[in-house]
């Protein structure tokens, strides 16, 4: 018997299974494509420039879609080969040989995975294109994010599905090496025996889940928010799937000893039927659960950014017009005269312009790196390696007092402090050769101070400022730039084409000229660019929400369809002993709770704790503001839910009809 | 007492393409009354499952009427349907038809949760049934861990539980070894001497052996029965077995 028989063989089994294959079939390309677009996105040129938070966020993506590769093929592939135990326990009864059944599968095998790898990327490379282009014309981009692929991406792709596909492989041939035909034939019928050690598993989701959302809970700044998402991604996903196995069987079984509950012919029938498929009904629902999540936060934050855009600009820059001044290393003296001769010289280009001033604000600073240790504050090089030092703003009081409008008065000794993670909480603090008494005050700075821990300390005067630069530059003499820097911002009224032809002014005057120490930066020509990347940011998460979405309805319609063939049998049975119409459709709707409720509400959970790790990482997208997260999240959750419900609606019913 | 009467029955099946017609029922005419045990036998073809699935709801007849208790069948609403089947009727299978994501005890059940009876009395109907059919110690097993004989004794008890006014047995020892098939049909023998009525189709002379009556049934038509009287099973079943022959001979002279 040479190969091309058992090729043969096994494309006509396939075709002979298609009630069985089709799905299976479908669902796979439909990973594929998806783990195929994840892939390609990483490596999207948007994602690679835009920012550097990008590509860590979408590698977590392309393991999670991995992870999620494995572990959905695994179980659609299961199922599929215990509903074929029976013919291939029969090719053993017929008398062919262990590895002629082997061949047989490798070649089936070999087709379906050549046909929905190839299928797959094809899908995914025509959806990417075409949802691009409708995303590029539907949120206007600016400018037209491409979708681009690579022969990495595809590379990547057909080496995983191989490898999984190799593995289901295995998984088939030792179901029937380790199994005796008699055995085979019967293998349908056997409900699924609960997993050993059930409670165990149990409480070892709930520790996955806990620490998930621990680590969410308690991150304490953006920074580290990057670092450990993709463990908390990864803890919460292991929980999600423990969960739902042990839970739900935990659950169905109390279900089924509650006498008044289980005879009652919906509850009856569904019950029943999910504890006979207990540990496949689990991983469904965990996919869905999964995948809902990912849509959730996916939308959510994407919107928000988008959304938040105007607030993000507010934040960057606080006024219409912008103007940063760099101290000089040589003449830090000469900075203070350079300081208000600036002011000065804006107002008269304002006012030339025929535009008034609103607001001004204008301070000096000084930026050190170091550490808090014991009561003081020990410089160190602004070097990047290693952990992230504490960033230091020194502030003199007059410019303090000129930019809140407080009166505050300080002696020489005193000085008033700000620290974004609230931890140093002794009453003096030593810096250099000084001490001060501190007197504690909120953030009146700059948003991106909550980024990572800094503290700003108002001093009494700018004399003051240079002291502490010379104690820095004792300990570290090549220091190059440690200078006193300052901001000039200033709103206007007036025509708007007034107030761009001022901004063009102030743009040639203090930018571009080599030499000069300044920079101008005016809110409104930047805005157009700060809408084109979070335009892009939304865009990303649209598609990336239209995908999930995809992947959940693709999910959902597996597991009817394959339940609805497999239960298709019951029901004729169960007519005959006198079931009617009402009763199946009685049975369907009491697994709406299960189908439906149970993913939604665990997801909703998994975001709701997710809220304080997605809100540190808003925080690297310039969002702060609570309440647009909070309202989007809401508004996404509850939008959603109405998608799965249509989802859910319409594969329940394609499984009414398959029973019925 | 007439239980069940059928008057003319025909049955025409009509190829979905094309217009020949097959006859599977001919013109049958029988009934049979409260408490008997009445076997129907008849080759391969001769439209014994056919009759059953028209007497049991599952079929409908081209004409003629069956009549339960003297109401005709074909009036009960296609509403009603599955209730009267659930409530009057009693299905023993070739093949069991148990379902093997439930327990032996609810299989015996299922009828019962389907007609909303409340627990205790559900609870309280079991245990006599399952004792008597023996399979008591097996109820919280399933389907698959069970012996075929066993199955069908659990399908017996799933018939009973209604208290059905009949029972409709389609080849009941069709699938069982010769032990199992005795110990069977010995079972459904007690049950009908408790005054249940049973229908029965078999090819089995054995298990036809067992009954009161056995009508024989042939192109669609009953052509003969014998009442077994107060005959011992063994000269029961050479008549049965003389008139199955005799039955063969003639069919093979008329053609």
């Amino acid at each position: 018997m040479n190969n091309r028989f058992f090729s043969s063989l096994a494309l006509r089994n396939i075709k002979s299974n298609k009630q069985l294959y089709i799905p299976f079939l479908l669902s796979s390309t439909a990973i594929i494509a998806m783990f195929f677009l994840m892939v390609s996105l990483m490596t999207n040129k948007f994602v690679q420039e835009r920012s550097s938070s990008l590509p860590t966020l979408f590698m977590i993506g392309v393991v999670v879609i991995g992870i999620f590769s494995v572990i959905f093929i695994l179980y659609t592939n299961s199922f599929l080969i215990k509903r074929r135990k029976k013919e291939i326990g029969l090719y053993g009864i017929l008398g062919l040989e262990k590895k002629h059944v082997a061949k047989i599968l490798f070649f089936e095998s070999l087709f379906s995975s050549l046909l929905s790898i190839a299928a797959g990327l094809l899908a995914g490379l025509l959806f990417g294109r075409l949802v691009f282009m409708l995303l590029n014309f539907m949120l206007r981009m600016p400018n037209d994010i491409a979708y681009t692929t690579s022969l990495l991406s595809v590379g990547a792709t057909v080496a995983l599905f191989v490898l999984i596909f190799g593995i289901t492989l295995l998984y088939n041939i030792s179901q029937f090496t380790f199994a005796n035909p008699i055995k085979l034939l019967k293998g349908k019928q056997e409900g699924e025996k609960e997993p050993k050690g059930s409670l165990i598993l149990f409480i070892l989701s709930l520790i996955f889940l806990g620490w998930g959302y621990a680590i969410s809970i308690t991150i304490p700044d953006p920074l580290a928010a990057i670092e450990k998402f993709f463990l908390a991604v990864l803890l919460v996903i292991i929980g999600t799937y423990l969960l739902f196995i042990s839970g739900s069987i935990f659950i169905l079984k109390a279900l089924k000893n509650n006498k008044r509950i289980y005879y009652r012919s919906g509850a009856f029938i569904s019950i029943s039927g999910m504890l006979y498929r207990m540990k496949q009904n689990a991983v469904g629902l965990a996919n869905i659960c999964i995948l809902a999540s990912m849509v959730i936060i996916a939308v959510s934050t994407t919107i928000t950014i988008y959304l938040g855009s105007e607030e993000t600009l507010e934040n960057r820059f606080p006024y219409e017009h912008n103007l940063k001044l760099f101290g000089d290393m040589d003449y830090v003296a000469e900075m203070n005269n350079r300081f208000f001769e600036l002011q000065d010289e804006v107002i008269e280009l304002t006012e030339e312009n025929g535009l008034e001033v609103a607001e001004m604000e204008s301070y000096r600073y000084e930026s050190f790196f170091g550490n808090l240790e014991d009561g003081s504050f020990v410089f160190e090089q602004s070097s990047v390696d290693g952990d992230l030092p504490v960033l230091m703003m020194v502030i003199p009081l007059q410019d303090f007092n000129g930019m809140t409008g407080e009166n505050y008065s300080l002696a020489d000794d005193e000085a008033l402090f700000y620290h974004s993670t609230k931890t140093y909480l002794k009453e003096d603090l030593s810096i250099g050769n000084k001490t001060y008494s501190l007197t504690e005050i909120e953030n009146e700075f700059s948003a991106d101070m909550a980024l990572t821990e800094s503290i700003a300390l108002v001093v009494p005067d700018e004399a003051h400022l240079l002291d502490l630069r010379e104690d820095y530059m004792g300990q570290f003499p090549e220091s190059t730039h440690i200078t006193v820097d300052a901001e000039i911002g200033w709103n206007t009224e007036g025509t708007e084409a007034a107030e761009k032809a001022l901004a063009e002014q102030l743009e040639s005057e203090y930018n571009g000229v080599s030499g000069s120490f300044s920079r101008y930066e005016s809110r409104d020509s930047q805005r157009e660019e700060w809408y084109s990347i979070n335009g892009g940011f939304l865009f990303l998460g649209v598609f990336l929400g239209l995908l999930f979405t995809l992947g959940t309805l693709l999910i959902t319609y597996f597991k009817q369809i394959s339940e609805g063939f497999d239960d298709r049998g019951k029901f004729q049975i169960m007519q005959k002993v006198g079931l009617d119409e009402n009763m199946i459709k009685d049975s369907t709707k009491s697994q709406i709770i299960w189908m439906f409720i149970l993913p939604i509400v665990i997801a909703t959970i998994h975001v709701s704790f997710a809220y304080p790790i997605v809100r540190k990482l808003l925080l690297i997208f310039g969002v702060t503001n609570d309440m647009t997260w909070l309202m989007t999240f809401i508004a996404v959750v509850i939008a959603f839910a109405g998608i799965y419900w249509m989802i859910y609606r319409v594969t329940s019913k394609v499984y009414y009809s398959i029973v019925k | 007492m007439t239980l069940l009467e059928i008057k003319n029955l025909k049955k025409i099946y009509t190829a979905r393409f094309s217009n020949q017609q097959t006859e599977a029922l001919a013109a049958v005419n029988f009934s049979v009354e409260e408490g008997e045990f009445v076997s129907i036998m008849g080759e391969s073809g001769s439209g014994k499952t056919t009759l059953l699935n028209i007497i049991s709801t599952l079929d409908d007849a081209s004409s003629g009427e069956v009549y339960l208790d003297g109401n005709p069948l074909s009036k009960i609403k296609d509403k009603e349907i599955s209730a009267f089947r659930r409530n009057t009727l009693g299905f023993v299978f070739q093949d069991f038809n148990l379902l093997d994501n439930f327990t032996i005890k609810d299989n015996i059940l299922l009828p019962l949760v389907l007609s909303k009876t409340p627990i205790e009395e559900m609870e309280s109907r079991l245990p006599p049934i399952v004792r008597n059919l023996g399979i008591e110690a097996h109820i919280n097993k399933f389907p698959y861990e069970v012996s075929g004989g066993q199955k069908q004794r659990v399908a017996v008890a799933r018939a009973l539980i209604t208290k059905p006014k009949i029972i409709l047995a389609d080849e009941p020892t069709g699938a069982l070894d010769s032990k199992a098939s005795q110990n069977l049909m010995e079972i459904l023998k007690g049950i009908n001497e408790t005054g249940q009525t049973i229908l029965m189709v078999t090819h089995s002379i054995r298990a036809a052996s067992f009954s009161k009556r056995v009508l024989f049934i042939r192109d669609g038509a009953v052509y003969h029965e014998i009442y077994r009287g107060e005959q011992p099973a063994d000269e029961f079943m050479d008549r049965i077995s003389d008139s199955l022959k005799v039955l063969s001979t003639r069919g093979e002279q008329d053609e």
